[in-house]
């Protein structure tokens, strides 16, 4: 047999009782915890397969003994008493799933979803850090590579050195990550910034790859990415990079806040204020975040109709006669005025001034990360901020997909967004998307090719509740059809339960971290791209850290631990430098 | 109505011979000892072994052809109070390394044809008996049974036996039963060879056995008219005892279900004079102790057995009592004392504490735990025993025989 059996770990137990969902393991007494894989490995009809088994539930188990509770009783009663040989009969009885099998084509390991069962009292193995990782990764690897790396394979409490990524390319498919306070998101988001940075770096670094970019519009609520929950942030690994490194990777900024002044000294020089013109506001950025009756839309409507870009300014000067003139109730009139009051009050949408959004824009097509500090922002603030930039590159990338060549694009363009915004990025716009040329004629690139963007959504439930996404919510279609412009949502909830339908269905990896109760647990399951029914218990002992992802395109769910950004940074810092300088430090040592 | 008809009949007769010998029995045969602390470390440790069997004779029924399986288990545990890892079996290798594969397996079949069953029985029986000389084996029997009378072959002359001693020299013709070759019988009998022939070995091993146990009673069915074991088991049995007291092992038998009269009576006497917790035994005399054999037991033809010495035990207040036989022969000379009872009580206290010692596992508490382990590993589950048919099954297609049904017959008709 080809397989070193030696190298998937130390020899555990034997398969007794089960099918090809659910097994139970009879196995040596040690100290066997929820959650750990075991391999199982099967010969069945000279077919080689290594079978991965995830523990559930265990119990103790005493050969020859029916009735343990008896014995424990008679130990206790009687106080002479003793078992004999005892040792050698303690087992423990251990269930759980099974999550598939490998086996090997040609010389590619594939990985299965189960359907079908180990031998007879096959061998189980339990995998032992630095010797199992190497079979591991490579058993593993369709479901394991990939360019955004999340978190490291966890079996029970250890995690071998098997790296789990996410391929860029399902990005547009959207990634949910769920969990509870505490739960670990926060760590969770930074170790995802640095891996689409590196994601980045690695491209720059080594063009002939041809691979692809990975935009990120990242918001941060609690304004911890930049500086860092403990030692480090993202502005450390900024920092850490050379100049031109920097101007490539991370461009002239990357930290988008509210209020500049008061940002860090350090963090300032890479930091731009949030300001978004009324014009760049559309009706649906509303109906997005907020419901509005049909008296309230069909007046909206009907101003943006006749005033386009000036439809907020125009409602908000207009008098009670005016609006009796246009037959529209006072009652509407007050009702949308109250709705739009925030803009008046808000320093980020104002009515003059220089927009941040075509920025955004430049950012989000040439591959860069933004952080954006919404500590001191409303909530219905943050909320539109993240549609009109989701609706606004999500309507660059049709208008594109919808041209042959950059002058339809530029039709397209003129008719589907503002045009102060639209004539202001157009010229960019021309370069972005262009084939070979800036003429009328040129022919445009497939929006598959742009670099991938996602777009955070956070306290998601706010937004992308059942109620708003019934109306004419711009994230609606984005689910719907986020992939064909290569832009995807990052989803971000403490909660399952009550996001809607059309953004669950369409979501195809999910980062599952420890759940704040049985409803969301529940929830969680319910949703996962892939079968977790069972995993329950597993929720419910999860610590900080740990998560479960499942995705659509894979069969495993893969427990995973997501490392602390501190370590992974302490690890990597030596990759920001320039490829020069990095090679004349090896030659020094 | 059967109970009642119980009642009145047996019960009521058993009372009244109770309550003869119920003073003697309370002050004379039961007691209880000093058991050994559970902290005890023993100046010289000591082993246990244990024997049990198990089978079914119904493997595999092809028409009139039945194959019995057997299942034969031995337990070696040393004391190990030195160790502090009391009562550990000695480790499989070395155990199979003096007395072959555990658990043992035999085979056996017969058929209807006459006489097929006589000659089949004493076949299998002499193959698995590890003594092969069948004169040597019986001699032992009437060397105990006529002590200074019979010693060797020639010593027959001119007894009753001589006209037997051309069927002392075949096996086939020590089974002097035939009639009776009922396929349990002829199971019973192989299932019994197969474990004292595992006691053989182990009387013959290097592993110095102090205690050797064995399952059920040493009881040996005679022949009525011809006064010798009407089986040869009865033969090998004393065999066994002979070899046994020659080593310095002490050979006994322990069944739970036994058949005295009124045991349950006897541990209501226990109780009321020991009290509840109280570890204790009870000698059952015979008719050639001093002072006879108990009234209770007059009339029951294997009680005491012959050759043995039988007492009741209880080291459990949970369990029912149970019966324990020796040697008689070697009870004679290591535990009784002529004319000394208090003497012959304080070796019968010496001789519980032992074994009470060695029945405190908390999985059979108040049971020889080697014993228990044996019955353990020869047990045959239905499981076990399904697997072994089909294991049949295949070896017949596989070496092209024709295909037969091997279930039960009655599972043709889904009874």
């Amino acid at each position: 047999m080809t397989l070193d059996k030696d190298k998937l770990g130390e020899l555990y137990g034997k398969v007794g009782v089960g099918n090809q969902t659910t097994l139970g393991i009879m196995g040596s007494n040690r100290d066997i915890s929820v959650g750990e894989i075991f391999l199982i490995y099967s010969c069945r009809d000279n077919h080689e397969r290594v079978f991965f088994f995830r523990v559930l539930g265990l119990e103790n188990y005493l050969r020859q003994v029916d009735d343990i509770a008896r014995v424990a009783g008679t130990l206790m009663v009687e106080g002479d008493s003793y078992l004999s040989g005892i040792e050698r009969n303690m087992l423990l009885s251990v269930g759980g799933r099974m999550l598939g099998y490998a086996e090997k084509k040609g010389d590619e390991w594939v990985f299965n979803s189960p359907r079908r069962l180990p031998d007879h009292l096959a061998s189980v193995y339990r995998p032992v850090p630095g010797t199992s990782d190497e079979n591991v990764r490579t058993m593993l690897e369709c479901q394991t590579e990939g360019e955004v790396y999340v978190g490291d394979l966890q079996v029970g409490e250890k995690t071998l050195d098997v790296p789990i990524r996410i391929p860029s390319k399902f990005l547009p498919m959207h990634v949910g990550i769920f969990g509870a306070t505490g739960s670990g998101k926060s760590n969770l988001m930074m170790v995802l910034i640095k891996s689409a940075i590196d994601n980045n770096l690695d491209a720059f670094r080594n063009p002939e790859k041809n691979s692809q970019r990975v935009s990120a519009f990242c918001i941060d609520p609690h304004d911890e990415f930049a500086k860092g929950v403990d030692k480090y942030g993202i502005q450390h690994v900024v920092e850490n990079m050379s100049a031109s490194t920097r101007s490539e990777v991370i461009g002239e900024f990357y930290y988008l806040t509210t209020h500049k002044r008061a940002t860090r000294r350090d963090i300032r020089k890479y930091t731009r204020e949030i300001r978004i013109l009324w014009s760049e506001i559309q009706p649906r950025d509303l109906y997005s975040i907020r419901d509005f009756t049909a008296e309230m839309t069909s007046f909206i409507d009907s101003q943006y109709n006749v005033k386009h870009e000036d439809w907020i300014s125009t409602i908000l000067n207009m008098d009670e006669e005016a609006a009796d003139a246009a037959n529209v109730q006072k009652g509407t009139l007050r009702a949308v005025k109250r709705r739009l009051g925030f803009l008046r009050r808000s320093p980020i949408y104002i009515e003059k001034g220089t927009s941040i959004l075509s920025d955004i824009f430049s950012a989000m097509e040439t591959g860069r990360i933004l952080v954006v500090n919404t500590s001191l922002m409303s909530d219905r603030e943050q909320f539109l901020l993240t549609t009109i930039v989701t609706r606004t590159l999500a309507d660059m990338r049709r208008a594109l997909k919808s041209s042959g060549n950059l002058g339809d694009f530029e039709k397209q363009g003129q008719m589907r967004l503002p045009a102060p915004f639209f004539n202001s990025v157009k010229t960019l716009a021309r370069a972005f998307y262009g084939l070979g040329g800036v003429e009328d004629d040129s022919p445009v690139q497939d929006p598959r090719d742009l670099p991938v963007i996602q777009v955070t959504v956070e306290e998601a439930p706010s937004i992308l509740n059942p109620e708003l996404m019934k109306g004419q919510s711009v994230f609606k279609d984005i689910s719907r059809q986020g992939r064909k412009f290569n832009i995807g949502l990052l989803v971000v909830s403490q909660q399952v339960s009550v996001l809607d339908n059309v953004i669950l269905s369409q979501m195809n990896t999910e980062i599952n971290l420890r759940l704040g109760n049985e409803r969301e647990i529940r929830a969680c399951i319910e949703n996962a791209s892939v079968n977790i029914s069972g995993f329950e218990n597993e929720f419910r002992v999860m610590s900080r850290g740990e998560a479960i992802v499942t995705q659509s395109h894979r069969e495993l769910p893969l427990p995973i631990r997501i490392p602390l950004f501190d370590d992974i940074y302490e690890k990597d810092k030596h990759r920001y430098k320039d490829k020069g300088s990095k090679k004349s430090e090896e030659h020094i040592l | 109505m059967v109970f009642t008809d119980i009642n009145n009949q047996q019960d009521r007769r058993d009372e009244q011979e109770f309550t003869k010998d119920e003073t003697r029995i309370k002050e004379r045969l039961l007691d209880t000892f000093t058991p050994y602390n559970p902290d005890v470390i023993l100046e010289n440790d000591f082993r246990v072994a244990a024997i049990d069997g198990s089978g079914t004779d119904s493997l595999m029924t092809l028409d009139d052809i039945r194959i019995h399986l057997l299942s034969t288990s031995t337990v070696v545990v040393d004391t190990n109070t030195q160790s502090e890892n009391l009562f550990a079996p000695i480790d499989r290798e070395s155990l199979e390394s003096e007395i072959g594969e555990q658990p043992h397996i035999d085979i056996h079949w017969h058929s209807g044809v006459r006489g097929d069953a006589r000659k089949k029985l004493a076949e299998t029986l002499a193959n698995i008996y590890p003594l092969k000389d069948v004169a040597t084996l019986t001699l032992p029997f009437f060397r105990d049974y006529r002590p200074g009378e019979i010693s060797a072959f020639s010593d027959f002359a001119g007894t009753e036996y001589e006209k037997h001693v051309p069927r002392l020299r075949e096996m086939e013709f020590l089974i002097s039963r035939e009639q009776l070759l009922t396929n349990p019988t002829v199971h019973e009998e192989i299932r019994k060879v197969s474990e004292y022939a595992a006691a053989r070995r182990l009387l013959m091993s290097d592993l110095q056995l102090k205690y050797l146990l064995l399952d059920g009673a040493l009881s040996v069915f005679m022949h009525f008219v011809r006064h010798y074991p009407s089986m040869p088991s009865g033969f090998m049995l004393r065999d066994l005892c002979v070899l046994a007291r020659q080593k310095n092992v002490v050979v006994c038998a322990v069944s739970k279900n036994h058949t005295i009269p009124f045991a349950h009576r006897i541990a209501g006497m226990a109780r009321d004079v020991f009290g509840d917790n109280a570890k204790w035994f009870c000698h059952l005399p015979s008719s050639e102790d001093p002072d006879g054999g108990l009234h209770i037991y007059e009339d029951r033809t294997y009680i005491p057995p012959m050759l043995a010495v039988p007492y009741l035990y209880s080291f459990s207040r949970d369990n029912r009592p149970s019966r324990i036989d020796f040697d008689r022969i070697w009870w004679l000379e290591n535990i009784f004392v002529p004319g000394d009872p208090g003497a012959t009580r304080d070796n019968e206290k010496a001789l519980f504490a032992e074994l009470e010692f060695m029945s405190r596992d908390a999985r059979w508490y108040g049971y020889p735990v080697p014993l228990a382990l044996a019955h353990e590993s020869c047990k045959l589950s239905y499981e076990d025993l399904r697997l072994a048919k089909e294991v049949c099954m295949d070896v017949r297609s596989e070496m092209g025989l024709e295909r037969r049904k091997a279930q039960d017959l009655r599972a043709d008709y889904d009874m």
